[in-house]
């Protein structure tokens, strides 16, 4: 562990959600509109429907595993979808493509599916983000732990989320800092870890403040 | 439904309130004392208590720092970020009624907060004959898909008043927020001024009659953006739409925390047994609630499952359809001591709400619906909830994750029996509705978004401008 040379800037981000203009009432008109809708509509249901769902445990994952189950009543393709993990990519058009390719392998075998109609649409959404700053730049490590446990939830999804599609890198930010400033490795490698699909980000605040405090004391 | 008493809408300094008369939508209504008739001798609806026969005083409208031990310090601090960089530009807010209805209920907290975070807004009210609110409550059904044959005359009665109004009105702030049908040819204005024009629409619009909507687009299509409560109620328009949901004041009397002590006396006052399980549904006595649905699902249920029913509304006293529902609604009921049908006046918030809180479970059956504040009222109360698939209230309720949704009364009476007998996951849902509500539907996520939103739209202009 070294002192770090550079200060950890805690930011936040705020979303105004904004009404797209495709909607789908099939499962075929879904993937056209994966397809083809802007990528900040790709990031609104996958990346940002994760921080307005927070506090959900387990069962929430993105907006159109959500919505094959719940308006097109297909738990196989849902169960697929869900398991897309966002950590995965570090750019919206790989996710955009993976998102396509289940769709397509369902209806290839689930021919019927695509075209019967869904209880409800689904209507695409995007969102205008507008990053703000804290009160948080913390240059140590004992001040890193102290923000991480004070900002809000949504600066933790900020730095932990949707920091790989800033930084380009299978990594977020609070990872990134506590390697590079701090030479914490495996500090940084643990965070990476945390599981946040079965966890709230509440839940995600309490193991990244864990990992920090049990790498100071060691 | 509008439980809070529209005669105790609180004006604050920097509103300019220039009150209409009007009841919220569109109908001139004298304000006259609660009648004394509503202790009804059927035999499951309730006598009142003497004490909510009359309006009580409003409190006073909460400040900013009142809301930090419900959304955190973090929360101010991030508003009042957000208004530093809009501090002194000015919003103008205009509606058609300064009492009454959710929209102005919305507005008395909202002003006052923009006002208190140095961004100052003010409130004004068009005024209107009687011929222009029938025709713009004709217009409301219309949009929410009532037919109606527009007439000339009445074109010309809405453009008329629009223009008188539009006349009397000065346009010099930043933000110009235009809310609902009545107010829209307000816009006719745009030209002289250099605000960001916003039409806030509250309405309903997936399914509007044509002929109405085609007169009110040419309007719409002027403004430099749209807002609508939920994403089915919006129509394809070459202007940015954005989605704004309908908020409820955690610090209102509505839903404000209550001492166990004052919701026991609310609950013997009105004879609910809270030793037993309670099922409430809260909504006016109107068939689009279906509370005779309610009644049926409760039936169902209770042969496997010991609880009681509460039925608690309004608008039976006002409106003749409303007597003609509770009377079915009486009817379904029959004789069975444990339902209570309480018909109450509107200035029952605080009743309504530690109704809500010595609920067991709540449920909102409706078949059609607007948003569906009374859901988020039962959420913020972390009540297991249960609720029809019908307009804004699947943005609510996640299905099994925030409440439970139904599309039937089989299915409703099965939640019922479930919830009741698996207390573990109802609490589950109850506390993740909760948090669904502290993170999306709150005023001071509102108070957010309007400065979001005023803070996109300067950096657009900004950008034209250099552009």
């Amino acid at each position: 562990m070294r002192k770090p040379q550079k200060p950890f800037y805690f930011n936040t981000s705020e979303h105004l959600l904004r009404i797209g203009r495709q909607k789908a009432g099939t499962l075929s008109e879904l993937r056209h509109a994966i397809e083809t809708c802007p990528e900040d509509s790709i990031f609104q249901h996958t990346f940002r429907t994760l921080q307005e769902h927070h506090f959900i445990r387990q069962g929430f994952s993105n907006d159109f595993a959500h919505w094959s189950l719940s308006a097109c009543h297909e738990p196989a393709l849902a169960e697929q979808l869900a398991s897309v993990d966002v950590r995965e990519f570090t750019a919206i058009e790989g996710l955009r493509r993976r998102m396509v390719e289940i769709v397509d392998e369902f209806l290839q075998s689930h021919e019927r599916s695509g075209s019967r109609p869904a209880s409800e649409p689904f209507y695409f959404c995007a969102s205008d983000i507008v990053v703000l700053p804290t009160a948080f730049v913390p240059d140590t490590l004992k001040g890193f732990l102290d923000g991480i446990n004070q900002v809000s939830v949504h600066s933790i999804h900020h730095h932990f989320i949707e920091a790989r599609l800033r930084i380009h890198r299978m990594s977020n930010d609070f990872s990134q800092w506590l390697e590079e400033e701090a030479g914490l490795q495996d500090a940084a490698d643990a965070i990476e870890r945390i599981d946040f699909y079965t966890n709230t980000l509440e839940g995600v605040r309490r193991q990244i403040a864990g990992i920090v405090s049990h790498a100071m004391n060691n | 439904m509008n439980l809070d008493d529209p005669r105790a809408a609180s004006a604050t300094p920097t509103v300019d309130l220039q009150p209409s008369g009007d009841s919220g939508n569109g109908a001139r209504t004298p304000v006259t004392p609660y009648p004394q008739r509503r202790a009804t001798d059927h035999p499951v609806a309730r006598h009142l208590p003497a004490s909510i026969l009359s309006p009580p005083t409003p409190p006073p409208p909460p400040h900013l720092d009142d809301y930090q031990p419900i959304v955190g310090q973090n929360q101010l601090d991030m508003l009042r970020y957000l208004a530093r960089e809009l501090k002194g530009k000015t919003i103008k807010m205009v509606n058609s009624t300064a009492v009454g209805g959710g929209v102005a209920e919305m507005l008395n907290r909202l002003v006052p907060l923009l006002s208190e975070l140095e961004v100052p807004a003010r409130w004004d009210v068009i005024t209107g004959g009687n011929d222009f609110f029938e025709i713009t409550k004709a217009f409301h059904n219309a949009l929410h898909g009532a037919s109606y044959e527009l007439t000339k005359s009445a074109q010309d009665i809405f453009l008329m008043y629009n223009e008188q109004n539009r006349e009397r009105m000065q346009f010099d702030e930043q933000m110009v927020v235009i809310h609902d049908p009545q107010p829209v040819g307000m816009i006719r204005s745009k030209e002289k001024s250099q605000a960001h024009w916003v039409w806030r629409c509250h309405v309903d619009l997936s399914n509007p009659d044509a002929k109405v909507w085609e007169f009110l687009r040419p309007f719409v299509e002027q403004y430099n953006s749209v807002i609508f409560s939920s994403q089915s109620f919006a129509r394809q328009l070459p202007i940015p739409q954005y989605l704004f949901y309908p908020c409820i004041d955690p610090l209102s009397e509505k839903n404000k925390d209550l001492p166990a002590s004052q919701v026991q006396k609310i609950c013997d006052d009105f004879g609910i047994d809270r030793s037993r399980p309670v099922v409430t549904q809260v909504s006016r006595f109107d068939r689009l609630k279906d509370p005779v649905g309610v009644v049926k699902a409760y039936k169902l249920a209770k042969k496997y499952v010991d609880c009681q029913l509460v039925l608690a509304g309004g608008g039976a006293s006002d409106d003749p359809e409303g007597a003609v529902v509770l009377q079915e609604v009486k009817e379904a009921a029959g004789d069975d001591p444990d339902i209570i049908i309480l018909d109450l006046p509107p200035w029952c918030a605080l009743e309504i709400n530690a109704i809500q809180r010595a609920s067991t479970i709540i449920v909102q059956k409706s078949l059609k619906e607007g948003f569906g504040l009374t859901v988020t009222e039962a959420l913020w109360k972390a009540k297991p909830t249960i609720a029809g698939a019908v307009g804004g209230i699947p943005n609510q309720i996640v299905h099994k994750l925030t409440g439970v949704l139904v599309h039937s009364v089989e299915g409703c009476a099965f939640q019922i029996r479930y919830l009741l007998t698996h207390p573990e996951f109802a609490r589950n849902i109850g506390v993740s509705g909760r948090e669904h509500v502290k993170e999306n539907f709150l005023m001071t996520t509102n108070v957010k978004r309007w400065l979001l939103l005023f803070r996109v739209l300067e950096k657009l202009k900004d950008r034209n401008s250099s552009a």
